[in-house]
């Protein structure tokens, strides 16, 4: 066999077996590539772009092979720390791997300090996009590490919490041509420190302060920044209308808005800012105000080119409808989530107009039924989201003008919509493309319905049924035989689901989530065959499955490398096979073990010696 | 073949033999110090510039200095006076009444008889005014007329004492006597009450007492207004302080910026600069002397009129007030030019005698109390050294240029204004005490000690530190990791093809958010 291949290869020369590995797009495709032979290996090392790590043992050996990386993504790797760091600066040559770097995912990587940061940041000098959200040890420290990187024009500080206005001021006077800047949750920055930035990166184009403790002092300065165009401020409870004023006046190049969950601002206040922008293309101002004033319907008349609005949980009328539909005919996405005051006939009229509509969220607006849902379906064909959780005068008649028109659909959420049944998820079987569907709490769904999404929706990634108790072991495995993309499954407390419908389970390879709470038939027979099939697995919720025993959660231990999250609570393991899972578990970092009546305390201080380095959350609560 | 070329690129600093490894890492590790020792550089250079920064505060006054002195010139030769050049006000008093006294102007006097010519003339047109009147209702209002006789007293009595001062310029004695009260400006008002023996004191008697108070201050003012021009080299010198002015503006002083007081609603006292600096903690509150001891300003007080001579008035003071009707009393600072000198496009009265002392000694003097722990921070004023010394040292916020800050909005406000500064951050919280400026020696040790406390750039010491250590026993590379995590530390074993995936499938799951 190889000296036929031989020739074959020697026709496909380097470039244009780089060329042929660019138009890989999946994972797994990619995957296969490298598997082919040790000449496609190193094409595709010579070619790859991006690398996630997951296991830090690998960094240094896949640094060393990986020579042309732009994007090196450590978020899901645990232990990442300052000797990690120093360890691959001295090992692997940086000049090398780190020639090209342009971005760093760091995200939750709690263990590194400022002297790894420095070392890291010193060593990837062309770094332009750095993330460290979640990082909630980080600090000013951490933060003037950062400001190392001259040339940074994006960086994600989400909940650093402990970056304050001196960390914020060294990272603007290091980082002056910023062009994003999150942060989101960095609760010690102060109107000073927005005031120092906006004085020093006039390059921003997106800032988020969302959650912050900023005052409309700090609008006063942002509103001063030439090239903003999109500005989060999520839930500031001391911004208010004096501050959006100042936006309104300033920011000529504001695009997008999100003031949602801001108390203190009225809709006057956003008329305002809507009177100066007229350019603006995305509103979000969901939970801000009670009710859509007649000043912000007339302000919306002057918004030609919105695409998108989020009003959710504001009480609305069907006027408003009326204005968006006649005015705002590109409107893309609409939010009415928990919005009181949602018709038929509201939604009927905004339709009529806005026939791009690609997402539309009602959540609990709970006097839709089915004539906006064939409204909707008859008039925006490019549909691709349709939230309708808690709609309960849905029926089986909105899916069927949905798979008769709506054929690029992709996330369909029918969340405690108990009208639909499994007629109703036939009529579905045009829209092939649904990657996303959310059934939790249709009790009306059997097996049979799973047959049609089984048959219907190849390309299905995510399924929700969540208290489903009708489904049973022959809807799994059909679902295991057409689904095969599937990555997220919730069965929690579908009861009737037994070892047989778990080994159907592990055929489905790419499974990633997976919760079965409360299956109280599933036995080790069962979970041994999900996990041997189900390498990829990453979250498991074994809660309230008591009838698994040792022999069950030994082959988890085995099997389940890559597991980052678990629920074991009040399961039936033991002291030695909690020790052996969790020693061997090396990728696990949240961990819930309440209420094991099999476990001593000896066997619980036992298991928090082999992992207390690594994890980084574990829930022990005994009765 | 492109990507071969690339490959041999690639490979240039890629040893296959694990030999060569060694030599190459240390190669590796010098231009990383070499970094380093650039950044300190750059921190040096840092520092110099904020040295250069710091002598660079001496200039402006000496080019003050000189511009006054010219200035000075300018005035002296028009008002042919002698060349007094006293740096230091206020000591040098004597000296200066002395040369005042020996030289006698002649225009001068007769500026001021013209002067008093003019007002007799009014006051002649004033008498005509109410004899006319007189004639046409015979004793109608009482109270204008007594009015218009206090007003004819004000008037006569402020002539005689201008006469009198006039005459007493002539006679070098009676100056001298003249000039050990508060001098020339308020002449007028410092003699009117004594001269004035009878009821001619108009500010007790009325309610309606602005009418009759404005003359007095209108000619007040006037005669101030020439002896300012006779009293030229007695402002200059302190003029030289004025450069302090804008930024030594003290809270204290500016909460009166608010109160809006219609002007000529309130009296305005003017103190000479002799009287805000003499040691005085009394003073009498229709002209301003000042007493060192509460009996003697009583005692005072009985020439301000009968009311004050009672034995009530001369003993101790508790029930003062009552009686009083409210004449709001505002403040005005004797140095010309100054926001505070009344006459100011846009004067700002001081608020009490404490406010005048203050803002004369804060604004117009030298600096002669200097922190003893710091030694670079003056102060004209004790109480504010005092204050200064409660929390000198304490300065924790720290600019990589070396400057300290009390607060925060103030560091952040210097580095706005920078280029390049950053706030340093201490390196550790527990060593926080050693930061005090007790060593501090001027700007230079002050920059010292940051350096030794504070990282200044973003890569300070602590950084090279770390790869020193990592040279030392680099050998044992396992040693990095926490000592429970050594069986995944065995590297040898991982440079087969690792058997798990690179990657995590939930990545792709992102069309959720971009569709």
């Amino acid at each position: 066999m190889p000296t036929r291949s031989t020739p074959i290869l020697s026709l496909l020369t380097e470039d244009l077996l780089i060329q042929v590995n660019e138009k890989l797009v999946q994972d797994s495709d990619r995957k296969k590539w490298r598997l082919i032979c040790k000449e496609f290996h190193r094409v595709d090392s010579l070619a790859r772009k991006t690398l996630r790590v997951l296991h830090v043992e690998f960094l240094l050996t896949l640094l060393k092979n990986y020579t042309n990386l732009h994007t090196l993504d450590l978020s899901v790797c645990p232990r990442i720390e300052d000797g990690t760091i120093s360890l691959l600066l001295h090992h692997v040559d940086h000049s090398i791997w780190a020639r090209n770097l342009k971005c760093l995912n760091l995200s939750r990587a709690n263990g590194l300090k400022f002297a790894g940061l420095e070392m890291l940041v010193g060593a990837c000098k062309g770094l332009e996009s750095v993330d460290v959200s979640y990082c909630c040890g980080f600090g000013d420290r951490e933060a003037a590490a950062i400001s190392g990187c001259e040339g940074l024009r994006e960086l994600r500080m989400d909940k650093c919490l402990g970056v304050g206005d001196v960390g914020l001021a060294k990272i603007v006077v290091g980082c002056g041509r910023l062009e994003r800047l999150s942060l989101k949750w960095c609760m010690e920055i102060s109107d000073l420190g927005v005031e120092l930035l906006c004085k020093k990166c006039l390059e921003l184009k997106f800032l988020d302060v969302s959650y912050l403790k900023v005052t409309s002092e700090s609008l006063r300065s942002i509103a001063s920044l030439p090239k903003l165009e999109d500005l989060a401020m999520v839930g500031c409870p001391y911004v208010n209308d004096v501050g959006l004023q100042f936006l309104e006046i300033g920011c000529p190049s504001l695009q997008k808005i999100d003031v949602a969950r801001c108390d203190c601002v009225s809709s006057s206040g956003l008329s305002s800012l809507i009177g100066g922008h007229s350019g603006l293309l995305h509103i979000d101002a969901g939970h801000c105000f009670s009710e859509v004033s007649p000043t912000i319907v007339k302000c919306i008349q002057k918004l030609k080119n919105l695409n998108t609005i989020i009003i959710d949980g504001i009480q609305v009328s069907d006027t408003i409808f009326q204005t968006i539909s006649s005015n705002c005919n590109s409107l893309i996405e609409i939010g009415l989530s928990k919005c009181e005051g949602v018709t038929n006939m509201g939604i009927i009229k905004l339709v009529s107009g806005c026939v791009n509509l690609k997402i539309i969220n009602l959540t609990c607006c709970r006097s839709i039924a089915d004539a906006a849902i064939s409204a909707i379906a008859n008039s925006c064909r490019n549909l691709l989201c349709l939230k309708l959780e808690s709609c309960n005068m849905i029926t089986g008649k909105s899916l069927e003008q949905l798979g008769l028109h709506c054929l690029l659909l992709e996330v369909l959420d029918l969340t405690d919509c108990c009208g639909i049944n499994d007629r109703g998820l036939e009529r579905l079987y045009r829209c092939s493309r649904i990657l996303c569907l959310k059934l939790g709490l249709c009790t009306n769904i059997s097996d049979k319905g799973l047959f049609y999404i089984a048959s219907s929706c190849p390309e299905l990634q995510e399924l929700d049924l969540y208290r489903c108790q009708n489904i049973g072991d022959d809807g799994l495995a059909a679902l295991s035989s057409g689904c095969k993309k599937l990555r997220k499954l919730n069965l929690s407390y579908c009861v009737e689901v037994t070892d047989k419908g778990t080994k159907s389970l592990g055929y489905l390879e790419e499974l990633s989530d997976l919760e079965l709470r409360g299956l109280d038939k599933i036995t080790s027979v069962g979970l041994t065959a999900l996990v041997t099939g189900c390498k990829r697995l990453i979250y498991l919720d074994l809660k309230h499955c008591e009838k698994i025993d040792d022999s069950g959660f030994q082959a988890l231990a085995y099997y389940s490398r890559n597991l980052r999250q678990l629920n074991l609570s009040y399961c039936a393991i033991t002291d030695m096979t909690l020790c052996m899972l969790m020693g061997n578990m090396t990728r696990l970092q949240d961990v819930d073990l309440v209420h094991l009546t099999n476990v001593t305390v000896e066997g619980f201080e036992l298991v928090l010696r082999t992992c207390c380095f690594r994890i980084k959350k574990i829930n022990i609560h005994t009765v | 073949m492109e990507p071969n070329d690339r490959l041999s690129l690639d490979a240039w600093a890629n040893p296959s033999s694990s030999c060569n490894g060694l030599p190459r890492k240390m190669s590796l590790e010098n231009p990383s110090f070499t970094n380093f020792n650039l950044q300190q550089q750059e921190q040096k250079w840092d520092d110099t510039s904020i040295l250069n920064y710091g002598i660079r505060i001496e200039p402006p006054f000496l080019e003050f200095n000189q511009a006054s002195e010219s200035e000075y010139l300018l005035s002296s030769t028009c008002n042919n006076q002698p060349k007094v050049l006293d740096q230091e006000d206020g000591l040098n008093n004597e000296a200066l009444q002395t040369s005042k006294s020996l030289d006698w102007d002649p225009r001068t006097m007769l500026n001021n008889l013209s002067f008093l010519e003019q007002k007799i003339h009014h006051l002649q047109d004033l008498v005509h005014l109410i004899v006319g009147r007189k004639g046409q209702a015979l004793g109608g209002h009482d109270q204008l007329v007594t009015q218009q006789q206090q007003l004819i007293t004000a008037d006569l009595t402020s002539i005689i004492v201008q006469l009198i001062s006039t005459a007493g310029s002539l006679l070098p004695s009676v100056k001298h006597k003249l000039s050990t009260g508060p001098p020339n400006g308020q002449l007028g008002e410092l003699l009117f009450p004594p001269l004035a023996g009878m009821n001619c004191v108009p500010q007790p008697q009325h309610g309606s007492g602005s009418v009759a108070v404005q003359p007095q201050c209108v000619t007040g003012s006037k005669v101030s207004d020439q002896c300012n021009q006779m009293d030229v080299t007695g402002s200059f010198g302190t003029e030289q302080n004025l450069s302090i002015e804008e930024h030594e503006m003290k809270e204290e002083e500016d909460a009166d910026e608010g109160e809006n007081l219609p002007p000529g609603s309130y009296d305005i006292l003017q103190l000479e600069k002799e009287e805000i600096l003499a040691p005085h903690t009394h003073f009498c509150t229709i002209c301003g002397k000042g007493f060192k001891r509460d009996a003697n300003l009583r005692m005072h007080m009985r020439g301000h009129g009968d009311e004050y001579k009672t034995p009530a008035a001369l003993a101790k003071p508790n029930k003062e007030s009552s009686s009083e009707p409210v004449i709001i009393k505002r403040y005005s600072c004797p140095f010309a030019g100054c926001k505070r000198n009344k006459d100011h496009k846009k004067f700002q009265p001081l608020k009490t005698i404490l406010c005048v002392k203050n803002h004369y000694k804060r604004t117009h003097c030298d600096k002669s109390y200097i922190c003893s722990r710091c030694n670079t921070k003056k102060f004209s004023v004790m109480a504010d050294l005092k204050t200064h010394e409660k929390h000198c040292g304490k300065d924790k916020w720290l600019c990589s240029c070396g400057t300290t800050f009390s607060r925060k909005d103030k560091l952040f406000g210097h580095i706005a204004l920078f280029q390049g500064h950053t706030p340093a951050i201490p390196l550790e919280e527990t060593k926080g005490p050693s930061v005090s400026c007790d060593k501090m020696d001027g700007n230079e040790a002050s920059n010292k000690s940051g350096n030794i406390n504070f990282s200044f750039g973003s890569n300070a010491g602590s950084g090279a530190q770390n790869i020193i250590e990592v040279k030392e026993d680099g050998d044992d590379p396992a040693s990095y990791f926490s000592p429970l995590s050594f069986d995944t530390c065995n590297f040898g074993g991982f440079h087969e093809f690792p058997r798990p995936t690179f990657d995590d499938s939930e990545s792709s799951f992102s069309f959720l958010e971009a569709p």
